[in-house]
């Protein structure tokens, strides 16, 4: 009974995969006749937890590929049109594995991008390497997903370490341009996993910076009292506080700084709290003179940017994140390296992204001013953006002020504080 | 040396503030003789109301207090006589109706959920106030103002529900009740609508709590959720049921915050509080100031 049943098992499997193989081949045909399409696969969270910046993406890509198509498609493959699948990750990493063999093995895509959670990401590139598909990940953020010694990864966006690298490469332009020295620095920051990795690399960068840690305080985010933690960074008397916090910490210890008058030559903030919007509101004039770290902000001075956020805002009610950006600049870095590959072969398409050296163009409104990919597949141009929170006469906002060329025209940073 | 005084004076008025927190539920649990786990969100309730008061009138915080203490007081009552009553008669044979803890854990949820959905997550903040960020400076050392206004309303507050449960008649019914409600309602005393008056003090008082906090702290939907468990930690420090003892309850707090920190990484203190916790709970399970022997 047994043998007959897996028999019979094997003889429906046998007719299924030449079912399958026929459909495939009788609707394959007919395509190459036709203009070629270039399939990319994008795989991305649409539901579940991450879903809004899924969904961003997604926007984002859209935008690129309709202004791409609307220009003539990939020129050197005859004008051949990019055509966007989407999956969902759901945030979940087995869901991300399988979308992308799907994607490989049924829908044929030659090029993969995601899949904005870092732990998606990380197992579903080792999916793209092993069938040697190119897999462009806008930004997923894990310093492990470039560091596989994978061939086909490349990411655009930066990396968790160079949060930090970028806010001691600020620190130390700032002091050169304003002339002003740093000795001493303090860290205050919420006891938690992220709070605490940005202080481990803070303390590396500082002993190579030969910087001076006065201070080096973990703090609980759900405290009620902060006073006790600034009256230590009074006594301390640092010249820069670098911060990791949460919202309502982040609000407290700014009040909390104030009323004490702590005199500091800088305040130097991670995001998370300090980027949330009802920060600027809740701390109000407290909150000027911070600097703060983002991946992007609306006002950078680059040519296109603010083009390119009018267009997205009316196309989707609200302004280009950070992980938008990303995505934007993805579909262009594609389509330059497409142009340059002149073939849908995937290893010809990520030779062409290998030797990507992209300066200008629509997607070129980042921060940072190129996208080159080192051995490992990392944009080694990538950077992050440091805004100065001022009032310069319309309220408080933030207000973009490194890298030096992506500043604000017309700004110039208040270094020290006053 | 400085540090240490600016530290213990820190200590003492934020403690009084913690105190002045943990004031509601303490008086709920000494007469109804159940854990409120809805104060948290009362005294959330609280903040908001004087939030709305200060920002919409911009006066001083504590003459908003006209509004928030009847407010407070009114919303507190008809909470226990809406929808805390009906499971009291429900649970009438039982001593320490669990039902009733598990229906404030509810009320603790929906006014969570309702803020959030009527204000939105935001952080609020008052901006523009006479209290807002006043120092004293004496040299070095900087105490703050709207922390000293808080220290004496809690005292006052703690002094004022004192004396009228001493010495008022409405007072000396709640107590009885306390004491033994059905032997008081054979007295004559209404069991219930004493609930809903000591319920109603209960939360005025969480709405005193809040116009102190305002001028310096946030003001967020599960804001109460900080210092509910701060509440818990100081009523069974203080002895629960115990009105001076949640004050001193919260002083010893707030000077293990605030002057720990002086010796040590900011994160230790919270690890000491609950190790006291723990310490009292061990060696004199009825609090430094509470009653051995229940009633």
């Amino acid at each position: 009974m047994k043998g007959t049943k897996i028999s019979q098992h094997v003889f429906r499997g046998i007719l299924a995969t030449i079912c399958v193989c026929s459909l495939i081949f009788f609707t394959g045909t007919p395509s190459l006749a036709g203009p070629e399409v270039v399939k990319i696969g994008n795989i991305i969270p649409l539901s579940g937890p991450s879903a809004s910046v899924g969904q961003q993406g997604k926007q984002a890509r859209e935008m690129a590929v309709e202004e791409i198509n609307a220009a003539g498609g990939i020129k050197s493959l005859g004008g051949a049109k990019l055509e966007m699948l989407y999956a969902d990750s759901e945030s979940k990493p087995e869901k991300g594995v399988a979308e992308a063999e799907r994607f490989i093995n049924t829908e044929g895509v030659h090029v993969l991008t995601g899949c904005w959670n870092s732990a998606v990401t990380y197992p579903t590139t080792a999916v793209a390497e092993r069938y040697g598909i190119p897999f462009v990940v806008p930004v997923s953020v894990a310093d492990k997903i470039t560091e596989q010694g994978f061939k086909t990864v490349f990411r655009i966006a930066a990396k968790d370490s160079w949060w930090t690298r970028d806010q001691f490469a600020f620190l130390a332009d700032m002091e050169k341009e304003f002339n002003t020295k740093v000795k001493k620095l303090a860290f205050v920051y919420e006891n938690g996993d992220w709070g605490k990795g940005f202080a481990g690399q803070w303390k590396e960068l500082a002993k190579k910076g030969g910087y001076e840690v006065v201070l080096d305080e973990p703090y609980p985010s759900t405290a009620t009292d902060l006073s006790p933690v600034v009256q230590k960074i009074r006594r301390a008397k640092p010249d820069v506080l670098m911060l990791v916090s949460n919202a309502a910490d982040a609000i407290l210890l700014t009040n909390t700084l104030a009323e004490y008058k702590v005199k500091l030559k800088a305040i130097i903030a991670s995001g998370g709290g300090h980027a949330d919007p009802s920060f600027l509101k809740a701390a109000g004039k407290n909150a000027r003179y911070i600097f703060d770290i983002v991946e992007w902000e609306t006002d950078v001075n680059k040519p296109g940017a603010k083009e390119a956020n009018a267009k997205y805002k009316a196309k989707y009610g609200e302004n280009l994140t950070g992980e938008a950006v990303d995505a934007y600049l993805a579909t262009y870095v594609l389509k330059d390296a497409l142009e340059r590959a002149g073939s849908l072969d995937p290893a010809k398409i990520r030779e062409a992204l290998a030797t990507t050296n992209l300066r200008s163009g629509p997607g070129m409104i980042v921060g940072y001013s190129a996208v080159e990919f080192d051995k490992t597949g990392q944009n080694e141009h990538a950077a992050l953006v440091i805004v100065q929170i001022n009032d310069i006469g319309s309220g408080m906002e933030r207000i973009t002020v490194w890298p030096k060329e992506a500043r604000r025209a017309g700004y110039t940073p208040v270094f020290p504080m006053p | 040396m400085n540090y240490i005084i600016e530290g213990l004076i820190n200590g003492i008025l934020m403690g009084s503030i913690y105190g002045l927190t943990a004031l509601g539920l303490t008086i709920i649990f000494g007469v109804l003789k159940v854990i409120n786990f809805a104060h948290g969100s009362l005294l959330m309730v609280g903040m908001y109301v004087a939030y709305w008061a200060v920002s919409l009138s911009g006066l001083h915080p504590y003459l908003t207090l006209v509004v928030v203490v009847p407010v407070m007081y009114l919303f507190g009552y008809y909470l226990q006589d809406i929808v805390i009553k009906p499971i009291f008669k429900a649970e009438r044979e039982v001593r320490e109706p669990i039902t009733v803890i598990i229906v404030t854990t509810g009320v603790w949820y929906i006014l969570d959920n309702l803020t959030l959905l009527v204000f939105g997550p935001q952080y609020r903040s008052i901006q523009d106030n006479p209290l807002r960020g006043k120092m004293l400076e004496f040299g070095e050392m900087l105490i703050s103002v709207p922390k000293l206004w808080g220290f004496f309303a809690a005292i006052i507050t703690a002094g004022s529900v004192y004396w009228f449960l001493q010495k008022t008649r409405t007072g000396r019914a709640i107590r009885a009740t306390s004491l033994d409600r059905d032997a008081a309602s054979l007295m004559g005393i209404k069991q219930y609508r004493v609930y809903n008056i000591a319920f109603g003090i209960g939360t005025a008082t969480a709405g005193i709590a809040g116009v102190t906090l305002v001028p310096f702290y946030n003001v967020f939907p599960t804001v109460g959720v900080l210092f509910d468990i701060k509440g818990f930690i100081i009523v069974v420090l203080g002895g629960l049921g115990s009105i001076g003892g949640a004050i001193l309850g919260g002083i010893i707090i707030g000077l293990i915050e605030s002057v720990g920190p002086q010796f040590m990484a900011a994160t230790w203190t919270e690890a000491i509080v609950y190790g006291l916790f723990l310490l009292v709970l061990f060696v004199k399970p009825s609090g430094l100031f509470g009653v051995r022997y229940d009633w």
